[in-house]
């Protein structure tokens, strides 16, 4: 994972977003009043925003916006460098790599979204669960954390994508299933921190129910870092998703994705560089993107880290 | 039948597959522009491979293994480039009228380079080690026609019955059937002698660093990963070679075609292979200086189609297929003109038995042919295809031409799906598999028979119990009359009237659109033709390092 | 602190076993015989040859047997035999372990060194040009991923500059471009954590104290704000090189480099499932070492920190 967008996935100490400080919800509308009015004051966090709105409505729009079918194949014109009629040129099919650049986003939008809420799902449940109950479930939960935690992302999803085969689904799954323990052990520090708060034993001692207290207090207080981590984490799965396509076990190799895009442009390095240069290109952009709106959030919530 | 060539281009990383190009049939052997006759001795001549198998005769198989294996031993016949035959260390040859009898006489004289002499016994030796059961070895099958070879390989024996020296230089082979073409099997590296010192086919040392006959000898051992080096072997008992040392590194398989390339241009090299998208600029630039082998070998590329069970079951339906196939089109945009489009299931380098454009739908895409042909042979808009291709060896685009082609031209939906090898393999095997697989094959002889026989025989389905099949006919193409003919064939002395059976054989097989052929294999070499001369591609699609003399 | 590390081994054990038990059984159940066709090529083996293979491999008993067998095997240090060139798996991987970590202890020198001085000097100089451009740089390394950096640095530093080799024979020099890559993105983390760690120590109360005492800069650099402010790099760096070591699969693959990642690529492609499960034990055991580790270290680091 050291390869991907950040470091190992560790949730970087930084990231301790409610912590004391954030009283519950007395003062809540005011609080995100505050937040929203930090984030936008952070320019570079308005970028990363900007880039994945961008990134979103070229997905939603790619039909629109393509000026060509991305599959369409015109064996007479295969690799053609850009301008004229393809203006970034075409591939070894001679298929428009525009084209195939702005549907390229539809699976980086959907297989990052959709691999960390995933991840999110199995890890804020598990997570909870291990956090609120501690003893035994914790210790099971752990563990199990522990295992899907050691294994690197690249290579464990590896190993279900040669179970499943090929496709959208099994990456999003096997993204999304080594990425949940990481979110899961971020949310139990967490619940752990904000469990032993005064507001929780204050709450206990008013005689609010064990689920109450679970759904109105702990969980909201200890799931926005988790969030906001998760966002930064799109990213990487985005980085992840193109690194699976470009070792050849992503994405089935017809699909207009970045990639296979610069998994097919390879060979041709120094030859025909556009072949891999653009979609590296809208690679950079979008985990840029994701780490600049990620930590914009995170600083908007604490800003005592700027 | 190897595996051999197929292990190369098959397997191999993405450039070596593509790298598999054409230029027409012709002899252009423009690398060889020196060649002032006599050869001066010396040089050392530096290449890379990818790791082999085995450099062992008991288990070589792909063409690197064959590399070395071949230039540490001789054997009784060579196969040369163009699909001769020729003696090596056989001075004579007689086959009995009835073809189950071989002899032959063998150069009297000739050692190893341990001193130990190269006689019947040591042919006789050889052929036990690797047929013994415990050997496991993976091309031991050449030897099945031999006498005692199921005896053998079922742990009965340790020899087979159907060996025997009558006198210290003749060698004497009774087989089970008749084979009027057993000496060209011996051509194959696993028919070589080994000496006393070889042991069984698991001693480690000798695995490592071989004790041969052939023109060349280990220096060291075989350092896994990292380098094989040969020196001159001044003992051989035949034509000796020129170089001093051959300095092979071993690369990774991943990108070894871009190394070879890399080393080349840097001079590190004196033979590469290129990746297929450098070839144009490479042509270029090498080609005017005669630093550009272009040769057609004995590969074939085809579409197998699955012939008892789905869509392809209709002989209609598969020349439909082959019909929809602009193969013109995919070999100008996808390989950039550097693939010779095939329309032959027998490669034209075995030039006896070549029937250029025997198959016509090869010839020409015809849409209206193939739809005809689609609609009476009961290909329907809605029809699923399966096309079952592996992964990482560069075939990706153009399965995806050859997708879009038939889906197109046919209305057809086709479901190409890449997996790694073993699984294709299982997935190619098993009952009920249907639609088309990519396939390529490669000739461990030069005969016809080599992939008449294992691709389209009867008898090479071999399904077992489960309904498997376990052969190579994976295509399940079963003609009582293309049987007939190959039978006739391996009962005919002559090799003319063979020959012309094999053909009628062949026509058989493409009017039943048996095998799908897409383009030949033609490959494409950078030779240091500054420093050496006589440089050729041999019919290993090696280097002939035994005749490479310096300039 | 014994029974401690006593207890994290025991768990180390169970996470290894863990995730080996998950992979065996991803593997037993993949279609397609590993032994079922001769290396690589379109041509099946013989039905015998397959059976005595089987055996050889014990591919013919049940998965626990099998697993058992392996984690048996596993204590000794063996790791198996391979499939394509049967040869014991440990000797295969071992000269790659070494590259490996060759690559990933230059990566951990290059993200020391350019990690904490830049996130030191951006800290020390806080919103100077020197910080600003610290942070833009940063964030921007961290968003190139290794994918396209490695492939950028190749085109330029190999293909047109031609300053490093292609072939990747060992050599410090074929070692410098992909320890590069690995190092960047990780040593743009290393400078941030390095730097928003070490303001926060800036602001701490023994800091202030320390500078109302009148001790010198170079004391309380080193003495106070550098000592305090590792611990966070440490862990970071130690979990890092944990996964480094493991493999760095994408990189291996760009520069054709000889470790193990590059070799559960090869083997994935060859179904070679000796290899595959070799490289993820080994990844998987050395990486849940290395936090271990990581956590010792902290404690030794940090004296307020008990384990237990």
């Amino acid at each position: 994972m050291t390869e991907l967008v950040t470091g190992t996935g560790e949730p970087a100490p930084a990231p301790a977003a409610t912590q004391p400080g954030a009283e519950p919800s007395v003062a809540r509308v005011s609080q995100w009043a505050d937040i929203r009015h930090r984030f936008f004051a952070n320019k570079l966090a308005v970028v990363g925003l900007a880039i994945i709105v961008v990134l979103v409505l070229t997905a939603l729009l790619a039909p629109v916006l393509a000026p060509y079918d991305p599959l369409k194949q015109d064996l007479t014109a295969t690799l053609q460098a850009p301008g004229g009629k393809h203006l970034l040129g075409t591939d070894a099919l001679g298929r428009d790599q525009l084209s195939r650049l702005i549907y390229g986003s539809r699976i980086a939008v959907v297989v990052g979204l959709a691999s960390i809420l995933v991840a999110l799902t199995i890890g804020i449940v598990l997570g909870a669960l291990a956090g609120y109950f501690g003893r035994w479930v914790d210790t099971v939960i752990m563990r199990a954390a522990d295992i899907f935690f050691a294994f690197p992302l690249l290579i464990g999803s590896i190993v279900i994508i040669l179970l499943m085969g090929r496709g959208v689904l099994p990456v999003v799954l096997s993204l999304g299933i080594f990425q949940w323990a990481t979110f899961a052990r971020l949310l139990r520090s967490q619940i752990l921190s904000v469990r032993e708060m005064d507001f929780v034993h204050a709450a206990r001692a008013l005689g609010a129910g064990r689920s109450r207290i679970i759904r109105k207090h702990i969980l909201p207080n200890s799931v926005t870092s988790v969030l906001v981590y998760g966002t930064s984490n799109v990213g990487i799965a985005i980085v992840a998703e193109a690194s699976l396509s470009y070792l050849g076990v992503g994405v089935d190799p017809e699909v207009a994705e970045w990639g296979n895009m610069i998994s097919a442009g390879r060979g041709f390095m120094g030859v025909k560089d556009f072949m891999w240069t653009y979609p590296s290109l809208a690679i950079v952009i979008t985990a840029l993107g994701f780490i600049l709106l990620g930590n914009g959030l995170r600083d908007a919530l604490d800003p005592k880290l700027r | 039948m190897r595996g051999a060539r197929s292990a190369k281009w098959v397997a191999g990383a993405i450039v070596i597959a593509l790298a598999a190009t054409a230029c027409g049939g012709s002899d252009d052997n423009s690398g060889n522009s020196g060649g002032s006759g006599a050869g001066k001795n010396g040089g050392t001549f530096r290449m890379g491979i990818t790791e082999p198998v085995a450099i062992d005769p008991y288990n070589a198989q792909e063409s690197e293994g064959i590399l070395v294996t071949d230039n540490l031993f001789t054997g009784l016949y060579e196969p040369t480039a163009d699909g001769q035959v020729v003696p090596a260390l056989a001075t004579s040859k007689k086959a009995s009228s009835d073809g189950k009898t071989w002899t032959f006489t063998i150069k009297k004289g000739t050692k190893f380079t341990n001193g130990e002499p190269v006689d019947a016994q040591a042919f006789i030796r050889g052929w036990n080690r690797v047929a013994q059961k415990s050997a496991a070895s993976d091309v031991a099958y050449h030897m099945a026609g031999i006498e005692g070879f199921d005896e053998i390989q079922a742990g009965k024996s340790k020899a087979m019955s159907g060996l025997s020296a009558p006198d210290p230089y003749t060698l004497q082979v009774k087989l089970s059937s008749p084979d009027f073409e057993f000496y060209i099997k011996t051509t194959h590296t696993v028919f070589s002698p080994v000496p006393k010192a070889a042991g069984d086919a698991h001693n480690k040392a000798y695995n490592e660093a071989p004790i041969g006959n052939g023109p060349f000898k280990m220096q060291g051992k075989w350092e896994h990963n990292k380098s094989i080096t040969l020196v001159r072997n001044d003992s051989y008992g035949l034509k000796k070679a020129h170089l001093d040392k051959v300095q092979i590194d071993i690369l990774n398989a991943n990108n070894g075609v871009t190394l070879e390339y890399q080393g080349f241009e840097s001079g590190q090299y004196d033979w590469a292979r290129m990746p297929t998208p450098q070839l144009p600029a490479a042509k270029a630039k090498y080609e005017p200086q005669g630093e550009w082998i272009q040769e057609d070998t004995n590969g074939m590329n085809y579409l197998l189609p699955i012939t008892d069970n789905g869509p392809m079951k209709n002989p209609k339906a598969r020349l439909a297929v082959s019909y929809a196939i602009d193969r013109d089109a995919i070999i100008k945009g996808v390989f950039q003109g550097m693939m010779t489009k095939s329309t032959t299931i027998l490669p034209p380098v075995f030039k006896d038995v070549y029937q250029k454009d025997l198959c016509t739908s090869c010839v020409k895409q015809d849409k209206a042919k193939a739809k005809q042909l689609a609609r009476e042979g009961g290909l329907k808009p809605g029809t699923t295809i399966e096309l079952g291709y592996n992964t990482g060896s560069g075939h990706e685009e153009w399965i995806q031409a050859v997708k879009q082609q038939l889906e197109d031209v046919l209305g057809v939906k086709v479901k190409s799906t890449g997996k790694p090898f073993a699984e294709l393999l299982a997935d190619q095997q098993k009952p009920g598999a249907t639609g088309l697989y990519r396939f390529a094959w490669g000739a461990d002889y030069p005969t016809p028979d080599n992939y008449l026989f294992p691709l389209l025989d009867t008898a090479s389905i071999n399904k077992d119990s489960s309904g498997k099949v376990t052969g190579d006919n994976r295509g399940r193409y079963s003609s009582k009359q293309f049987d007939a003919l190959v039978a006739k064939a391996r009962s005919t002395a002559d090799q003319a009237g063979r020959n012309a059976l094999y053909k009628q054989a062949e026509k058989k097989a493409l009017d039943d659109m048996a095998l799908i052929p897409l383009w030949n294999r033609t490959q494409l070499r950078l030779v240091n033709t500054k420093k050496f001369a006589d440089i050729r591609m041999d019919f290993h699609e090696n280097p002939n390092l035994a005749e490479i003399s310096m300039k | 602190m014994g029974r401690y590390v006593v207890r994290r081994l025991g768990q180390l054990v169970v996470v290894v076993l863990g995730a080996t038990l998950i992979l065996f059984a991803c593997l037993f159940v993949l279609p397609g015989d590993p032994v079922g066709q001769i290396a690589g090529s379109d041509k099946a083996r013989d039905p015998a040859v397959i059976e005595q293979l089987h055996k050889q491999y014990g591919l013919d008993k049940p998965l626990v047997v099998q697993y058992g067998t392996y984690v048996g095997k596993l204590v000794t240090g063996d790791l198996g035999t391979d499939y394509t060139q049967s040869r014991p798996v440990a000797e295969i991987l071992e000269p790659k372990l070494v590259n490996t970590a060759k690559l990933a202890v230059f990566a951990i020198a290059i993200d020391i060194v350019i990690g904490v001085s830049v996130g030191v000097v951006a800290a020390m100089r806080r919103y100077s040009i020197w910080d600003v451009s610290a942070t833009f740089v940063t964030t921007l390394a961290i968003g190139v991923p290794s994918i396209v950096l490695g492939m950028l640095m190749q085109r330029l530093f190999v293909v047109e500059l031609g300053w490093f080799p292609l072939i990747a024979d060992g050599s410090f020099k074929s070692m410098v471009l992909p320890a590069v890559t690995l190092a960047i993105i990780d040593a743009a983390l290393v400078a941030q954590l390095a730097r928003s760690t070490m303001l926060e120590v800036l602001r701490a109360d023994y800091v202030k104290t320390a500078v109302a005492k009148g001790l010198s800069r170079r004391t309380i650099l080193f003495r106070h704000i550098l000592r305090n402010s590792v611990i966070p790099v440490v862990t970071y760096l130690g979990i890092s090189f944990g996964t480094l070591l493991g493999g760095a699969i994408i990189t291996e693959t760009i520069f054709n480099w000889n470790g193990i990642g590059l070799a559960l690529i090869q083997a994935i492609q060859q179904n070679n499932n000796p290899i595959i499960v070799g490289v993820v034990t080994i990844s998987v055991a050395i990486f849940v070492l290395l936090n271990l580790v990581v956590d010792l270290l902290y404690a030794a680091l940090d004296p307020r920190i008990r384990l237990s």
